[in-house]
Formats: structure tokens, sequence, C-alpha cells
């Protein structure tokens, strides 16, 4: 009976002790996806709940459209997640800095040596005043993708020059395909990609930066010209017919259903593109599109989009910085993060030897190293500019689609929008970090 | 310490008392929001910075000179008129011709009403299928010889709010008839005996009994339609997001970019305090014209 009593109070010690050895921090992490789809950030946070007995880290997915809106008035309460994805560069982040919600990072970046593998280009749009606010985890990037069986058949080759692409243009409309290059323009997005690499193909990295950090405006001639060659190959047809009553979505099914043969876009649709071509997925690729006028470089797009930030006042925030390090600092997060099609920012000589990357993958970051000595320009101007401009460009690209703006007018709105933010005090200042 | 329930003070606490938890659940979800909405209204705040700046009535005067504005006011009146025209007048007269049908009444019926339940991104989500320029619409006027008519229906500037109405008024217009349906059910029969034996036909019935009995039902339907239609978000929302450009932008996407996206909150409410105006007087107005009519 007393062996008993002491057992019984050994287990009820042991069970009070275990409760408290596996009290566990919940970190709270806002991605943006689809809610019940799968994201490589639920398969990582797996790995880290496994491997931390002291954290839960719990993912939670918001569409992107509706994102931004439930994260503000979220934070604005202090009751939004530890953890979350935003915008970076000079736009949209200015008024969650100024407003106190979002924690400096510049500790962890010193405690952690982030600045052996996050470079200096990353930090410079995730920084200001001497700040660093977010942890920019992955670089982006977008190329023609094209569907090679389409190619092979009607006899065309890879275009280099513009003159080829003309051509292949016009074998592919002859061929029957109303749409040679699928745009997906009624969700307005999908043009921004097109805009961010054409303004950046005519106006160069240095044009953009100028703009974004100096004194350059929307209405350089730069610009104009880039938004007139955007209309000129919407108003021939390039786009379909319709290019703006047709959704991303739908378009992306037409697309890997071999009905459109090109479409300019990025990674992010390549797990899709693997699930709905299936066997065919060999049948797709990548290629740069070529310089658009004579003496024009290639400049690959190359910008982080989004960064990882922590909530100002989080309890969670040490845990929230471990749960970022085994993401993108530890071999293991780098490889799986790879194998999903995401490139985390750093040297990756490490993380390839193991990853599995799909073709298409190494394909566009191929076509993107190919030219990136020439100077990348940003993948998504509509993430690193302030939500008014953004509108703008969005209708914008859509009445040019629709022959209804001059490019002048259009890149006068841009510019207007501009000066509006940058009055209001919109913009960040140009970013890097004090030294510590 | 109890009152008695016969005292002149129990008489008057005991409604009020049952009145309490509906009362105060309608001030904390309904009163206090539209009255915060309009605070926001007068003052200059981005929805994150814990100050807000009141600038008086700076952003109601902002609205004259905004042109987008004007645009998705436009709009949003012809998107209304289409819908009401739609969910009351075909709706009053899908109710009378239901009326008088008895055989697969049921099932007529059902159908009519069962896109009411479906949720609005799912109709949002079947109509923008429906609406590709490839989609199952321009298939059909193909198939049947009528392709002149087959249209890049969200791409045209000049269709796409219709097209749009014409979806939001297949998902709601079941709950007009069945307004009209249980007002049709009050109507004295006698009075479409008298009416046929005095000669008149299936129109004049409908023009002479039918209407003016409904006029009451006719009102609220007209209402609920009119205040319905003022707020609708996300069919725009899910398909077009206001475009081609600003084509189908109405007061409440409009009110969305600025206040939400733009983080304009201020001014975004003061688009939301104009719309509350905007639905307000239309119902007052409308609801004199029937007073006066009833007189």
């Amino acid at each position: 009976m007393r062996i008993n009593l002491v057992a019984a109070a050994a287990l009820s010690a042991s069970t009070v002790f275990s409760g408290a050895a596996i009290a566990q921090t919940e970190v709270v992490v806002w991605v943006a996806g689809e809610p019940g789809q799968t994201t490589i950030y639920d398969e990582l946070a797996e790995a880290f709940n496994a491997a931390n007995a002291d954290a839960t880290i719990t993912v939670v997915k918001n569409s992107s459209d509706l994102f931004n809106p439930a994260l503000i008035p979220a934070l604005s309460a202090g009751e939004g997640p530890d953890l979350f994805t935003f915008g970076t560069g000079p736009g949209q982040p200015a008024a969650l800095i100024a407003g106190g919600l979002v924690a400096d990072l510049t500790g962890a970046y010193y405690e952690h040596s982030w600045g052996d593998t996050i470079p200096e280009g990353i930090i410079v749009q995730t920084s200001s005043d001497g700040k660093l606010w977010a942890f920019g985890n992955e670089v982006e990037t977008t190329g023609m993708f094209y569907n090679k069986a389409i190619f092979a058949e009607n006899g065309i080759e890879v275009p280099t020059t513009w003159a080829e692409m003309e051509a292949a243009v016009a074998v592919l409309q002859a061929a029957g395909y109303d749409t040679p290059i699928g745009l997906g323009a009624a969700d307005k997005w999908p043009v921004s990609h097109w805009q961010s690499m054409m303004f950046g193909r005519y106006a160069g990295p240095d044009g953009i930066e100028e703009v974004l950090f100096g004194d350059g405006a929307w209405t350089d001639d730069a610009f104009v010209a880039a938004s007139a060659k955007l209309q000129e190959m919407g108003q021939a047809g390039w786009f379909g017919a319709t290019p703006v009553a047709i959704g991303y979505g739908e378009l992306m099914d037409r697309f890997w259903a071999g009905e459109v043969p090109m479409t300019f876009t990025g990674p992010w649709v390549i797990g899709g593109g693997i699930e709905a071509a299936g066997d065919r997925i060999s049948d797709y690729s990548v290629f740069a599109v070529p310089p658009f006028e004579d003496g024009q470089s290639i400049h690959p797009t190359n910008s982080i989009g989004s960064g990882w930030y922590i909530r100002e006042g989080s309890e969670a925030a040490d845990v929230a910085i471990r749960f970022l390090n085994s993401m993108f600092l530890e071999t293991e997060g780098r490889v799986a993060l790879l194998n999903a099609g995401t490139i985390p920012v750093g040297p990756l000589d490490a993380a390839l030897a193991d990853a599995n990357m799909s073709q298409l993958a190494v394909d566009i970051w191929k076509t993107s190293d190919d030219h990136a000595a020439n100077g990348t320009v940003p993948a998504f101007l509509d993430t690193i500019t302030p939500g008014s401009l953004t509108t703008v460009s969005y209708d914008g690209l859509q009445a040019l689609l629709l022959d209804v703006m001059t490019p002048e007018e259009f890149t006068a709105e841009m510019q207007s929008a501009w000066s509006a933010a940058k009055a209001a005090g919109e913009i960040m200042l140009p970013g890097g970090l004090a030294e510590q | 310490m109890f009152l008695d329930p016969d005292s002149k003070w129990a008489q008057r606490l005991n409604p009020v008392l049952f009145l309490l938890p509906a009362l105060t659940i309608y001030i904390v979800f309904a009163i206090y929001p539209t009255y915060s909405v309009i605070e926001y209204s007068f003052t200059d705040w981005d929805g994150i910075s814990p100050e807000r700046e009141f600038i008086g009535w700076a952003n109601y005067q902002r609205l004259f000179s905004d042109k987008i504005f004007w645009e998705a006011f436009r709009n949003t009146f012809v998107w209304s008129g289409v819908i009401i025209v739609i969910n009351v007048g075909l709706g009053l007269v899908i109710a009378a011709m239901l009326a008088r049908v008895w055989k697969a009444r049921l099932l007529i019926q059902t159908c009519i009403v069962l896109p009411v339940v479906i949720s609005p991104m799912a109709v949002a989500t079947i109509w923008r299928w429906m609406y590709q320029p490839t989609g199952v619409i321009n298939q059909v006027l193909e198939s049947i010889g009528l392709g002149g008519f087959a249209t890049p229906w969200l791409g045209s500037p000049d269709v796409v709010l219709y097209a749009l109405a014409l979806a939001h008024s297949w998902s709601t217009i079941g709950l007009s008839v069945i307004i009209f349906l249980a007002g049709l059910q009050a109507v004295d029969e006698d009075l479409y005996e008298a009416a046929r034996v005095d000669g008149a036909n299936a129109l004049q019935q409908f023009r002479f009994v039918t209407m003016p009995a409904l006029r009451p039902v006719t009102a609220v339907v007209f209402i609920l339609t009119l205040t319905q239609s003022f707020k609708v978000f996300d069919i725009v929302w899910a398909t077009t997001q206001g475009g081609p450009i600003r084509f189908s932008e109405i007061l409440s996407t409009y009110m969305y970019k600025r206040g939400a996206l733009e983080n304009q909150y201020g001014y975004g409410s003061a688009i939301g305090v104009s719309l509350l105006v905007i639905v307000s007087i239309a119902t007052i107005v409308y609801m004199q014209i029937q007073n006066k009519e009833d007189r």
C-alpha cells in the first residue's frame, strides 16, 4: 500500500513536471495562400515543431487579396500574427514601421550573423533609418514559360532577338493559336509582371533605382517607351483578342492544357503545372524575353517581393527568429525550399548539392543567372510601391491593353500617384543598416 | 425587493428587459460600428497609426473632386437599377405565374430559390467561369447560331456591369419571388373571380388585381433589393475587382480599395457614409412616393 502511494505520488509529480517541461510557446505565422492548401511553410513548421519540444508553429493562410486588409486591423488591435510575410521596398511597409507595428530586427541580424546569408541589395529593401525591419528571405524571378512541343511542331526556335520573337508569334497566330502569349489580365496583377520587366529593360537597373530612391519620374522617356511597346503588342493580338476578359487561373489552365504556347510568369506556377500537366511537364521550359530594341540588354527580374516581419511586442519573438533561422539559414530548410521551387537568399552551393529541383525551376533560374551580370531589376513593382500607385498601375495597364489610354497618360497618372504618396510620407527612405 | 407585476413600473420595465439582449447586440454590432465609421470619416487615418488626425469635412470635400468616386457612383446606380428591374419586376411576374401553376410548382420554385443559398463567392466563381471568352455561355450561343452575341463578357467595358448585375440577380431573385408568393397567398381569390366576371383577361387581372394588392409587399421587396444591391461587394471583387479598368467599379469596391488596400481608412469611411446616405435617401423617397399613392 505504501509502495503504491509512493508510486502514485511519483507518477503525479512526474506528470506535473513533464507538463511543465513541455510548456510550449506558440508562434502564429501568417502566409499568403488559400486556406486548406498546403505550402512549403506547413512542412517546414512541422519539421520545426518535431525538433523543438518547447515551440509550436501554427501556419495560417490568407488569400493574397484579403491578406493585407485582414493583417492591418489585426496588428493594430495587438492581436495579429507573431510572424508574417508582407511587402518590402520603399512603398508598402512604411506605414507599418511608422505605426510601430513591427519589431526592429537589427539585433537579431547581428546576433545570428544574418549578414552572411542575406545580400546587401536585399537589406536595402528591408531596412530604413539604419534598422532592419524584415527578413528578406527568398528571391523571385520571372521568365517566359513556353510549350516546347508547340514550338517544335511549328518549327520555332527559342527567339533571341525581337525580330525572331515577332516571327515566332506570327507563326503561332498563323497556326491558329489565338493567344500566342497568355496574360490573364482580368486579374490585373499579371500584367504588372510585364510592366516590371519592360520598365526594367527600357530604363535599366539605375533608371528604376533613380525613381524609387532618387529624383527620377515615371514619366521619363524609358517608361513611356516601355508602355507604348506593351500597348503595341496588345494591339497586334499577341495576348489574344480579349486579354482583359480572361482570369489568370483560367489562363494557366489553358497553358498547361497545351492551348496557349507562352506565358510570362514565375516559379510559383511550377508546382501546379506539374500537377496539371503530369508527364507532359517535360514539354515546358523557360526563356528570357529577347531585348525589345537594338542595343538593349536583358536585365533579369530579380527581387524579394515580400519579407518576413515580427509583430512588435510579440512574446514569441525569440522562437519566431529561431524558426526563420531554421527555414532560411540551416541547410535542411534551404533544401526543402529549393525542392519546392522557392529560392532562398544567399549562397546556394551547400543546399543545391542535396536539392532535387524540378527541371522547370532549374530552367528559369538558369535563364536569370545567364544575364545576371547585366544587372537585375525588380520583378514586382506592384509589391514595392504604395497601394495607391498599384491601383493606378493596375487600372492603367488594362486601359493600355484596351487602347483607351495613351502611354503618356498612363505614366502621367503613375507619376501623379507616386508624387502624392511621396508628399504624404508613404515612401520609405533608402535603406541600409547602421554598424554595431 | 421585487416589483409588483401589476405596478406601473413593472409594466414599463418588463418590455425593456425583454428588449435588452437584442438591443445590446444591435448597439454593439450595428450602431457602434456605424458611429465609428462616421467618426473615422472626419479623420485622416491610415488604419495603423494610433493617432487619428481630425480634418473636419475634408474627406467629404475630396469626394466632390474625385472623378473615380463619381464613376463608381454612376456605376452603382446603373447596377442597382438593373437589379431592381430584374428582382422586383421579373420577380413579381415569375411569382404571379408560379401562383397559377400547380404541376411541378415545387420543383420550379426550388430551382429559382436554390441560388439564394449558394455562397456569394461560389456564385462569383460559377459566373466567372461561364463568362470566360471560351466559357459555356459563348459556346451555347455559338452552337445555336447566335455566335454574333458571343462577347468577352467580363472584359468588355460596355457589357461587364450588366453581366455582373445579371449574375447577382440570378443569385438573389429567388428571395423576391418567395416574398411575392407569400403576398399572393393573401390576395382574396374573389377579386380575381370578380375581375373575370367583368371580362378581364390574365394581363388585366395582373395589372388591376395582383399589382395593387401586392403594393405593400412590393415596397418591402424594393427596399430589400435596393439596400442589398448597394452593398454588394463579393461578386464584383471576385470576378473583376472593378475592372476592366473601372467599368465595374461600384461604391463598395471603391471604398475597399481606398480604405483597406491603400490604407486610407478616413477617406474610405467617407465613401461608406456617402453610400449609407444615398441608400437612406432612396429608401425615404420611395416610401414617400408609396405613401402618397396609397393616400
